[in-house]
């Protein structure tokens, strides 16, 4: 597609932090506010619905909606187009993938299974998927593993974000790992691998995790 | 190993020749449920689907095959084994279901787990009890061979393998296994008659049975108890576990009764050999429970010739057109 003269780009970064500022890497150590320390192996997951509003109008919305992000450096930024003369001061996107979706069969893309974020024994995305270790995991190798989804019913764990922000080129959304893991007692609860009501619970504190300051 | 491939690639095109219409709604039959838009039937595609579901190298240690546990003579089923057998002998915790007319299914799985026929394939090839690999493996082998490369170029018009191409060709074979023409469906065609002991066994079925087992189908699609007690090894909830509703406690799916002469043993874990265990078990062995279905709190009554008759007419849901259909088959190549 030939990006028309009359578009200006604009990219979403998201940036995992541990607290306000320090950058989440996979190979650091850090401290939880009880001093104990806490490693992250994985992170990833979905975006999707992307809008922008002014006020309380919906001024623009991405077609075909869907991105995988992470901590891999090559998805951490949707890349997006918009009209040159939009202006807006409200982002709201998804954490997650919707059920219309989830029901839609084999896709492809960010959408496709081999992706690793697609249950096998039970149809559906994973919407979030975090990894680590921690000494508090009460679990032989000390790790964590929750993979949060679920698409229907009470069962329905993804989460809208609304985030406040006028036009930038680049907008950064800090995603605080260290507020998420604050949310769990990982010494209770280190391992979710199917949807439920404690998937429900932590989408929701994953999705409090995200902001534009 | 590659001589192997080519020649099975040319067998199945081979064994493909004598064109046949790919998928088709039989007469009377309700709409499909499946959304074809998105997954538009070609002969290449179901091709590929085909050749995926006959090859062991999908396994782990290239030993297993869909085929291995829904083996054509028995309408897709696993003969003789209650439980089904995967890699390394390894034992599942249900019987694996006889396949055919999925086009009509919405949920699979005894207890609905999959929501599209896309998705089916994901779960055996990742189960460690039956093929225990993954998609990512698979995809990656895929991409390795010549003969799919080929094969995906011609379903595709590219020859990368990704796992969406791969889902949606499983889907497309699968698709295409349909059974209606047994002697119940030449009869309601007006094509041929029932005897006198197969009309009155009709009768009984759709007094006590049909309302689950609902013709042409013979299942609604949906999930019921029919009074199995429960296995106190396998403890398996059926649909509960994946809706976590106590009302859908020991509910199964209520599978299709076609071809039910060949699709031995039977229930979810395998536990009826034999249809006159069957019988017996509605007739004599309901186990009460909460979610017993209404229709089977009051006990079934059948004399025995009652019971010869509605047999004999569970008999004429076999479609052996169907079972040595050479379309479906491993064509020449074994
Ligand atoms: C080790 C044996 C085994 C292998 C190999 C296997 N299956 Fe199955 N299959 C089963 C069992 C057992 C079930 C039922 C499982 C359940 O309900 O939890 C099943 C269920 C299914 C169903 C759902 C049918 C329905 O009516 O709900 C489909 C479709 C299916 N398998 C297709 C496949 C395909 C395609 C492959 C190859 C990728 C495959 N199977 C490989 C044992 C197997
Ligand atoms: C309330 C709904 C209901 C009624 C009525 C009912 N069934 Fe079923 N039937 C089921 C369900 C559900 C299953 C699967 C149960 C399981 O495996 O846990 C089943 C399984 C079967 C099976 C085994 C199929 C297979 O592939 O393993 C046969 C055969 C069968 N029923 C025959 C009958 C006959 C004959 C009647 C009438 C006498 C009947 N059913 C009445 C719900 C029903």
């Amino acid at each position: 597609m030939v990006i028309s003269q009359t578009n200006k780009k604009l990219s979403l970064c998201f940036d995992p932090v541990f607290g306000k500022n320090d950058p989440v890497l996979t190979d650091s150590v850090y401290f939880m506010d009880d001093k104990s320390p806490i490693k992250f192996e994985t992170l990833k997951f979905y975006i999707s619905g992307v809008q922008l509003f002014m006020n309380t109008e919906l001024v623009w919305r991405e077609k075909e909606s869907f991105h995988l992000c992470g901590t891999d450096s090559d998805n951490k930024k949707i890349h997006l187009s918009i009209p040159a003369s939009l202006e807006f001061t409200r982002l709201t996107f998804n954490l997650g993938i919707d059920s219309l979706t989830n029901v839609s069969g084999a896709l492809g893309g960010d959408l496709d299974p081999t992706k690793g974020m697609y249950w096998t024994w039970q149809s559906g995305y994973i919407n979030f998927k975090l990894e680590g270790k921690s000494e508090k995991c009460k679990d032989p190798k000390k790790e964590f593993q929750f993979h949060l989804g679920g698409y229907s019913g009470p069962n329905k764990s993804l989460q809208t974000i609304s985030l406040n922000s006028v036009y930038k080129k680049e907008i950064e959304i800090k995603v605080d790992l260290k507020q998420f893991v604050n949310s769990i007692d990982l010494s209770k609860q280190h391992h979710i691998m199917s949807l439920g009501q404690a998937a429900v619970i932590l989408s929701q504190a994953a999705a409090k995790c995200f902001s534009t300051q | 190993m590659k001589k192997i491939g080519i020649l099975l690639l040319f067998f199945l095109i081979v064994g493909f020749k004598d064109s046949y219409e790919l998928f088709f709604v039989p007469a009377n039959w309700p709409k499909p449920l499946y959304d074809f838009s998105k997954n538009k039937i070609t002969s290449q595609k179901v091709l590929l689907g085909k050749t995926l579901f006959y090859d062991p190298a999908l396994s782990a240690n290239n030993t297993i095959s869909c085929a291995n546990c829904h083996s054509q003579y028995s309408a897709f089923t696993h003969v003789d084994h209650a439980l089904s057998h995967g890699i390394r002998d390894s034992i599942g915790t249900r019987n694996s279901p006889a396949l055919m007319n999925l086009a009509w299914q919405k949920l699979f799985m005894w207890d609905g787990a999959i929501n599209n026929l896309d998705m089916q394939a994901l779960a055996p090839i990742a189960h460690p009890a039956e093929m225990s690999s993954n998609i990512n493996d698979v995809v990656n082998k895929l991409n390795q061979k010549k003969m799919y490369r080929a094969l995906f170029y011609n379903a595709f018009g590219d020859s990368v393998a990704t796992g969406e191409r791969t889902l949606k060709a499983f889907a497309q074979f699968l698709l295409t296994i349909i059974s209606a023409n047994s002697k119940y469906d030449k009869v309601i065609r007006k094509e041929e008659k029932f005897n006198d002991q197969e009309k009155n066994g009709y009768q009984l079925f759709k007094k006590n049975c049909a309302s689950c087992h609902k013709e042409p189908l013979f299942t609604t699609n949906n999930f019921a108890n029919n009074g199995l007690k429960q296995d106190t090894i396998l403890k398996d909830d059926g649909r509960y576990k994946i809706t976590k509703l106590p009302s859908d406690s020991l509910k199964f799916k209520i599978p299709t009764l076609r071809n039910i002469e060949f699709t031995y043993p039977y229930m979810h874990d395998g536990r009826f050999k034999k249809l006159s265990e069957v019988l017996d078990h509605y007739i004599g062995n309901i186990s009460p429970s909460k979610t017993l279905a209404a229709e089977l709190r009051a006990p079934i009554v059948l004399t025995s010739n009652e019971k010869v008759d509605l047999t004999t007419f569970l008999l004429t849901l076999t479609d052996k057109d169907f079972l040595f259909d050479k379309k479906f088959s491993y064509a020449g190549f074994k």
